[in-house]
């Protein structure tokens, strides 16, 4: 188990790459950290490799400090985004590498080059020196490289980043596998919110160096801590719509400027809503809990198709309403014209409300809707 | 705004052809998605409209005109990554205004064409402010507004979104969208990433090998490809292929995989017919399902479940294939577990075995 402890990290005086941040990665688990460029996803990994030292905080491996511990004394096994792959040697070479220098035998040597190849899909590159190899195959090899060997901890840094759409759909299924298989300890980054939903045990959304949220999947999708987490963790991303609440008995109705009624709550739910002025309460939307309004739909809003996309399988409309954007999914062969006016039909009890960026419910069922 | 037309078009470099004889035409106004794998000479194709390469063979024409031996920058093509350098010691407006000034107009005119784009562009507030101190994602509006400002025949864009997080891209591909809306400029957008081909385009042209495999609305490329190349490089998650063979029933025709037998619907039948025995079929991860009841129902080995939220990515191995399909959230199969899996054959696709190896050079 590794913890960071209130780990801080500042270069030179103005930039500040990570806030006091509290982090367990536990034994065996698949931790993905997600976040936007520039959010101090490489900083906590070069932390936990030993490269670089936070400017305050402690790191421990069960519960033992080891700042002190040099990268090479650390068992951790790193695949970073700039490859830094041996030039003089093959790929077979470069593969084996991790496993020579602890003495394997020859013919376990091969047997797991020829496996992690597989599995890469380099099995026809062994030969090839790196610089003969693409972004994509380089980006392959570095993987292969640092997930050979067994290793305490695998510390991998937007692996298939540089891989086209196809083959990191495979290769993050057999990262997944393989690291089931071998109850491995990994910390992955990426900025793609499928790559991060797919793989991790557990998702920890970094942002601007903080912490904004850790927790399983479904937690970071269906109960997101705040507006950022909503906006970011899904895809497509959630949309809000911003309302005003009207006490109603044991109800809380949600309207928006406009005075159309967006959602209802019950009052209990909402109990942590703050009262007061100038606060900013929006209701957040997944694109697949809202859809185009069928005759009859009662909760219905009407609104204005911005833009149409089309994904293949299905189409996002994102539909403007007052002074906002929802994106709603609709089936594949919809006739949607872009500056159509459409009703969207909202669900009023299953919605995400947030003041202030703060969540304050998820979904909870109002009485007597 | 221009249509642009080309005719037998070849490129060159020493001996190797990257581009062997294509043909295609643009409408004024028309957003055209140029899609492909690296090489397989969709920036060439690119390069060559813009004029920054020379074409070895063929023409090509902005609303009719042969512009060949038209330099790049008469050309007036505007092209997105002009956006990455600003003139830091001038202001916003000067920046937008920059290319007017050159091209000597007045400077009323030069004021209500700055002022007309900055605010199609939200950038009325900063045009007083020096590029220093911008987000990024406010001095890309300005490189646009200082590009587009000179009204340019074509807008050419070079996967200006490839490496943004998920949500950055979702507002990316909204704002380019906006704006082909909004101007209705002819736009050619080149990339790799087939989702931002179908999301942004009105039409898609899908190249591999120095050709065109097809051009066609999005739908049409989704749901009706021209190839197995087609049919492997657009669509996410990818479309699972296996072999089949191909066998005459009492009226109809029929696919055998694996020791089971389906009988294909009728608008497969004239290629059934014609690729003779060995066939290369697909189906899309959204028309497989697990435990259905189906003509052809397979058991497979879960391999893996990805629980995607709003859906689960459930990849089975059938024999040597391994096949991925879209499943509902409540469905998450254990890994190793034997599960039964149907396909839908109203949406299988059916290619000649001799394309296999078209789809495998994706990967590599």
């Amino acid at each position: 188990m590794y913890e960071l402890k209130s780990v801080h990290k500042r270069y030179g005086l103005a930039k500040v790459a990570l806030r006091k941040i509290e982090l367990t990665v536990q034994d065996r688990e698949f931790l993905v950290i997600y976040g936007p460029a520039g959010a101090g996803k490489s900083t906590l990994l070069n932390i936990l490799a030993g490269i670089t030292r936070p400017t305050s905080g402690d790191v421990l491996r069960n519960g033992v400090s080891i700042l002190r511990v040099p990268p090479e004394k650390r068992d951790a096994a790193m695949a970073f985004e700039n490859y830094a792959l041996y030039s003089h040697l093959s790929v077979g070479e470069n593969l084996a590498f991790p496993l020579k220098a602890r003495g394997l035998g020859r013919a376990e040597v091969e047997e797991r080059v020829s496996r992690i190849s597989g599995i890469l899909g380099i099995s026809h590159l062994l030969e090839r020196r790196p610089g003969f190899l693409s972004g994509g195959q380089r980006q392959r090899v570095a993987l292969g490289r640092a997930i050979i060997r067994p290793a305490d901890i695998y510390l991998l840094d937007e692996p298939v980043g540089h891989l086209d759409a196809k083959l990191r759909h495979k290769i993050r299924a057999e990262l997944k596998a393989l690291a089931e298989d071998l109850s491995a300890t990994v910390v992955f980054t990426t900025t793609s919110s499928r790559e991060a939903l797919a793989l991790g045990d557990r998702v920890a959304v970094l942002n601007a160096g903080k912490l904004e949220q850790i927790g399983v999947p479904a937690d970071l999708y269906h109960r997101p801590a705040n507006a950022f987490v909503a906006s970011f963790v899904g895809d497509p991303p959630m949309s809000f719509i911003s309302v005003e609440p009207r006490r109603q008995g044991d109800r809380v109705e949600f309207v928006t400027a406009d005075g159309m009624p967006v959602a209802a709550l019950a009052a209990e739910a909402v109990s942590n809503l703050r009262e007061e002025a100038g606060s900013k309460i929006q209701v957040g939307f997944r694109s697949n809990e809202v859809r185009i309004a069928e005759e009859g739909d009662s909760n219905a809003l009407r609104g204005r198709v911005d833009v149409i996309e089309n994904l293949g399988y299905m189409k996002i409309a994102l539909v403007g309403i007052g002074g906002d954007q929802v994106s709603v999914s609709v089936p594949a062969g919809t006739r949607l014209g872009v500056g159509e006016t459409v009703a969207i039909a909202f669900p009023r009890d299953a919605v995400h409300l947030f003041q202030n960026a703060r969540a304050v419910t998820h979904a909870v069922p109002s009485p007597g809707v | 705004m221009a249509s642009i037309k080309a005719e037998r078009l070849v490129k060159r470099y020493g001996a190797v052809q990257a581009v062997h004889g294509i043909d295609f035409e643009i409408a004024d106004g028309e957003f055209v998605a140029i899609l492909g794998p690296s090489g397989c000479g969709k920036s060439s194709t690119m390069r060559m409209i813009a004029g920054l390469e020379k074409i070895s063979e063929g023409s090509i024409y902005f609303d009719g005109k042969r512009v060949n031996d038209v330099r790049a920058r008469d050309r007036n093509v505007a092209m997105s990554f002009e956006s990455y350098a600003l003139y830091p010691t001038i202001s916003i407006y000067e920046n937008i205004a920059f290319p007017l000034r050159s091209a000597n107009v007045d400077n009323r005119e030069i004021d209500r064409q700055v002022r007309d784009i900055a605010e199609k562009m939200e950038l009325t507030s900063l045009l007083d402010l020096k590029p220093k101190g911008l987000s990024s994602g406010q001095a890309q509006r300005v490189g646009l507004a200082r590009a587009l400002v000179r009204n340019p025949a074509v807008f050419l864009l070079d996967e200006p979104i490839s490496h943004l997080d998920t949500r950055q891209r979702y507002r990316m591909r909204r704002f380019i969208k906006s704006l082909h809306q909004k101007f209705n400029y002819t736009m050619i957008y080149v990339t790799h990433d087939q989702e931002e081909a179908l999301a942004l385009a009105d039409r898609v042209m899908v190249m591999s090998d120095g050709e065109i495999q097809q051009m066609a609305v999005p739908d049409e490329v989704y749901a009706r490809p021209k190839n197995a190349f087609v049919a492997g490089f657009v669509g996410e998650p990818p479309i699972n292929f296996f072999d089949c063979g191909v066998v005459a029933e009492p009226g109809g025709w029929a696919i055998e995989f694996q020791g089971r037998r389906l009988v294909l619907p009728e608008r497969l039948h004239a290629t059934a017919q014609q690729i003779g025995a060995g066939g290369l079929a697909a189906i899309r991860p959204h028309f497989l399902s697990i435990g259905e009841e189906s003509p052809l129902r397979l058991d497979g080995k879960v391999f893996i479940t990805e629980e995607l939220q709003d859906q689960n990515l459930v990849m089975v191995d059938v024999g040597d294939i391994r096949f991925t399909l879209v499943a509902h959230p409540s469905v998450m199969p254990k890994r190793g577990e034997i599960v039964p899996v149907s396909i839908d054959p109203a949406h299988l696709l059916l290619f000649p075995r001799s394309q296999a190896d078209k789809v495998g050079s994706i990967a590599a």
